[in-house]
């Protein structure tokens, strides 16, 4: 008789929360409104989408979209070296393992979790309504951006770094900022390349959109052709914005190759 | 004391980094013809927004527009996530390499990563004249946009199982199929579940911007508020979203928690 082990007894969250899940999803899907009629009424119009869609206009795109683009690319660069280097300090101080005053690590983390739960772009209305339509306003937009997920993620690894050197260097009588300068920063620096390196690729894809709000960019044309349902023009800006977004990709996984 | 000198090479590395950073930081603002007046003049500007937002409206008016809006985004969110879900699911079989064959695999995974590709605000717009201004697009935005990210995620996964357990039930005479259900979803369903969830949290960003467009959710009811310059009520809008998001955040966080730590792990 072979001895089977008795199987755990299933927790509360299975029991509660798949049936949970299951209602909140139909009840999603009933607020959403899908109506099979409606949806295939319309779908009768869809040559008004896929006829010009497919029959993209190539030379007006290229003529009209490469100073977009470059801009596109300038705010994403600006934008993630400007907020990268803000997170930088501010991670130290909202990670436990280097700032010991509980209450400044609440305010630097609370801090960081704010800006992380406005979505981009609502900061690129919000500076846009601030500081004027343009690329400005698309580049402080994604400095937020940037400076939320760097924030997060490189708070992150410092709580799980090596505390070893930091106790060596304290050993040797050196002050607390220190310590952090000689023993926490080395440590990070790798990280932070790469996550540096992540959020370019980030902020190039979410500059795409910022035109549409009004923040400057490539999204700026999509946003007036759009407006007209000239899906002709569309379709060849889309094509090119996602050639240029594989190959700075692959830069940036060179770079990263490279340098790590 | 002797310390030793940073080799020649790096030190030549170093240097050219900084400069290729300022050169591209400095080129970039050139061509965006950002002025140092214009930074100077910028946090005047924003406080001044900052500023015109309080105090809040906090009128039953207010409420009654922004909560349903709010909530809409919510379900947007969720319904995408589940549809990304309940496609991903199969998909991420075919595009793991050690469970379908070579080239199933690797145009599976070139599919994933083509639909992975279009933001959701595009698909969103592309989708809108078909599918009718309202909720509806969005939904469908955010679910295919997910089937492509959740499907890579997936298949990383179930690449990265254990195959132990795979070859135990082969010994024992199981079939393809039970290799599947008793060897492969056991070990990748806590990390794919708790992948679901983090994409919900994203994909609830994602759904509050789906607005802009006219796809449904509260982006709408911010970009109109701004546009006719009622601030008050935009900073509503604005709180009530960061409240839903920290909230979803933190359940979404601490479900994800348990899932991959189990009960021992809560302190």
């Amino acid at each position: 008789m072979i001895n089977i082990p008795q199987k755990p007894s299933v927790s509360y969250l299975v029991i509660l929360g798949i049936p949970f899940a299951f209602i909140f999803s139909i009840f999603s899907f009933s607020r959403i409104g899908f109506n099979l009629q409606d949806f295939k009424n319309n779908l009768a119009n869809r040559a008004i989408v896929t006829e010009p869609l497919f029959n993209p206009k190539w030379r007006w795109a290229w003529e009209n979209t490469s100073e977009a683009l470059l801009e596109t690319v300038q705010i994403a660069i600006l934008a993630s070296i400007i907020g990268c280097a803000f997170a930088l300090p501010l991670a130290f101080y909202a990670s436990r393992a280097t700032n010991l005053n509980k209450y400044s690590y609440f305010i630097y983390k609370s801090f960081l979790n704010l800006v992380r739960t406005i979505p981009d772009l609502f900061w690129a209305m919000l500076f846009t309504v601030a500081v004027g339509i343009g690329p400005f306003a698309g580049v402080l937009a994604l400095i937020m951006f940037s400076l939320a997920i760097m924030g997060k993620l490189l708070s992150e690894t410092i709580d799980s770094i090596d505390p070893g050197p930091m106790e060596a260097a304290k050993a040797t009588g050196a002050s607390h900022n220190q310590t952090v300068f000689t023993s926490a920063l080395p440590q990070v620096l790798p990280n932070f390349t790469a996550y540096f390196l992540y959020i370019f690729e980030l902020c190039i894809r979410a500059s795409i959109i910022l035109g549409l709000v009004g923040a400057g960019g490539v999204g700026r044309i999509i946003e007036t052709q759009r407006i007209f349902l000239r899906f002709d023009r569309i379709s060849p800006i889309i094509v090119i914005i996602l050639v240029v977004v594989i190959l700075i990709e692959q830069f940036s996984v060179w770079i990263r190759k490279k340098i790590l | 004391m002797n310390i030793p000198d940073q080799p020649i090479n790096q030190k030549i590395f170093k240097y050219t980094i900084t400069f290729m950073i300022v050169l591209a930081s400095v080129w970039s603002a050139a061509g965006l013809e950002i002025t140092m007046d214009r930074i100077l003049d910028a946090p005047r500007q924003i406080a001044f927004l900052i500023g015109a937002m309080f105090p809040l409206d906090m009128s039953q008016e207010a409420f009654e527009r922004i909560i349903p809006k709010v909530f809409e985004s919510l379900f947007i969110a969720w319904a995408g996530t589940v549809i990304g879900a309940v496609f991903s699911f199969p998909v991420s079989f075919l595009a793991a390499h050690n469970v379908a064959i070579g080239f199933v695999s690797r145009i599976t995974k070139q599919i994933l990563n083509a639909i992975r590709a279009f933001p959701e605000l595009i698909l969103a717009f592309v989708f809108l004249p078909i599918t009718g201004l309202g909720p509806f697009t969005g939904t469908l935005a955010v679910g295919i946009h997910s089937i492509g990210t959740l499907g890579k995620l997936s298949s990383e996964v179930i690449e990265g199982i254990d195959e132990g357990p795979l070859e135990a039930i082969k010994s024992s005479g199981g079939s393809k199929i039970n290799e599947l259900t008793f060897g492969v979803i056991p070990q990748v369903m806590p990390t794919i579940t708790s992948y679901w969830l983090y994409r919900f949290e994203i994909n609830l960003r994602a759904s509050a911007v789906l607005g802009v467009v006219g796809a449904g959710g509260v982006g709408q009811e911010l970009i109109n508020q701004l546009r006719f310059r009622d601030f008050p009520r935009a900073g509503t809008v604005l709180v009530c979203t960061i409240v839903l998001v920290l909230a979803a955040d933190t359940i979404s966080a601490a479900i994800r928690n348990r899932i991959i730590k189990g009960k021992i792990a809560k302190n």
